[in-house]
């Protein structure tokens, strides 16, 4: 067990269904298990990490009402003056097994302009956060585009979920120049997903010229379980792609451990 | 004909409309694909090659960037931002200028 004093900040980037939120989702479920406060922060508007954290609710975006305007020259929406970052946590994050808290940006179901609250709410809660008090598991939306306008600033390390196909490679280079120069290859993590042998690592690895931090081979019963939405911890426990995050959240909390 | 392909991430879209095009353009039809995607793959799926894809990708980062002109009408943008794929498909990439950073 890493010392448990620094919290882990890791944000997950990559191709749509490259495996981002399957894989954050369960890395935040097993970081809980030791004990530790786990935030899990979700800020795709399609939101994939309810699932895979197995919480009964997959809809819990933050209400509109919890903005007001902001002052003069100042973010166009304000958190009201009794909520702070802790409140909304409290409030707004969904509890979901193994402890772990979830707070979701917002989503489509509703209506677009909305997501303009939503988003100042957001940023403002995020860059608030106590860094002491959480452990942040962050799931961005699929692409490059989040990455690109600094949504995930909050983290120190980033996870690139990629899969060996071509086109998760491409998106996997682009993200790696937008986040490569932030962070620098020693908080770049490399998590090949779906992987079918042990030639599709190393092509993936080759081609992005780092090393891969957990290699997650393909889960058949994980798979069975996403077809019903079942979270591959509940579903497939012992399973090949539970057994490689593990190794992904001990990797991770080996750099902290290191500082 | 004009189809738009939707859909989650990693479903398919591009797949889908990369062999629509083609599938299309083999029977003699007139193809254009423009690909609207901000993580923008379809030159893959087409088969018109990495570097070629890169390419109208930086293109089009440089219109974001404020770097290179719009193009002032869709003739240019297919002409300007746009490459041949096979099968006589004409493929472009698309952008448009917004800002989706709070504040």
């Amino acid at each position: 067990m890493a010392d448990s004093t620094v919290m882990i900040r890791v944000a997950f980037v990559g191709k749509g269904g490259a495996g981002k939120s399957t894989i954050a989702g369960t890395f935040a479920r097993l970081l809980a298990r030791g004990g530790e406060p786990v935030l899990a922060l979700d800020s795709d508007p399609m939101p994939g990490m309810p699932y895979s954290l197995g919480v009964a609710v997959d809809d819990c975006p933050i209400p509109d009402d919890v903005v007001v305007p902001g002052p003069e020259g100042g973010p166009r929406w304000v958190l009201r003056p009794e909520l702070d970052a802790a409140a909304m946590i409290e409030r707004y994050a969904a509890t979901c097994p193994d402890g772990v808290r979830y707070l979701q940006f917002g989503n489509l179901w509703g209506h677009v302009v909305r997501l303009q609250q939503a988003q100042h709410a957001w940023s403002q809660v995020v860059s608030e956060l106590d860094r002491d008090r959480w452990h942040v598991v962050g799931d961005l939306p699929g692409g490059t585009r989040q990455a690109m306008f600094g949504w995930a600033k909050y983290a120190d390390t980033v996870c690139l979920v990629v899969e060996p196909t071509v086109k998760s490679l491409h998106t996997a280079k682009r993200l790696f120049g937008v986040t490569g120069a932030r962070w620098g290859p020693s908080r770049l993590v490399l998590v090949v997903n779906k992987a079918r042998s042990d030639s599709d690592v190393d092509r993936v690895c080759e081609r992005l010229e780092l090393p891969a931090a957990a290699a997650v081979a393909y889960d058949e019963a994980a798979s069975r379980g996403d077809r019903r939405g079942a979270a591959p911890l509940d579903e497939a426990p012992d399973g090949p792609l539970a057994r490689s995050v593990e190794g992904l959240v001990a990797h991770v909390q080996s750099l902290y451990s290191s500082i | 004909m004009k189809i738009a392909v939707v859909g989650k991430g990693g479903a398919g879209k591009t797949t889908t409309s990369a062999v629509l095009a083609r599938t299309l353009g083999r029977r003699g039809a007139r193809v254009i694909a423009l690909d609207c995607d901000t993580n923008p793959n379809l030159g893959l799926s087409l088969g018109v090659g990495d570097q070629e894809t890169e390419r109208l990708l930086t293109l089009r980062e440089k219109v974001g960037e404020g770097t290179a002109e719009h193009a002032p009408t869709f003739h240019d943008i297919l002409d300007r931002y746009g490459t041949d794929a096979p099968d006589g498909v004409r493929l472009s990439v698309i952008t448009r200028i917004e800002n989706p950073e709070p504040g």
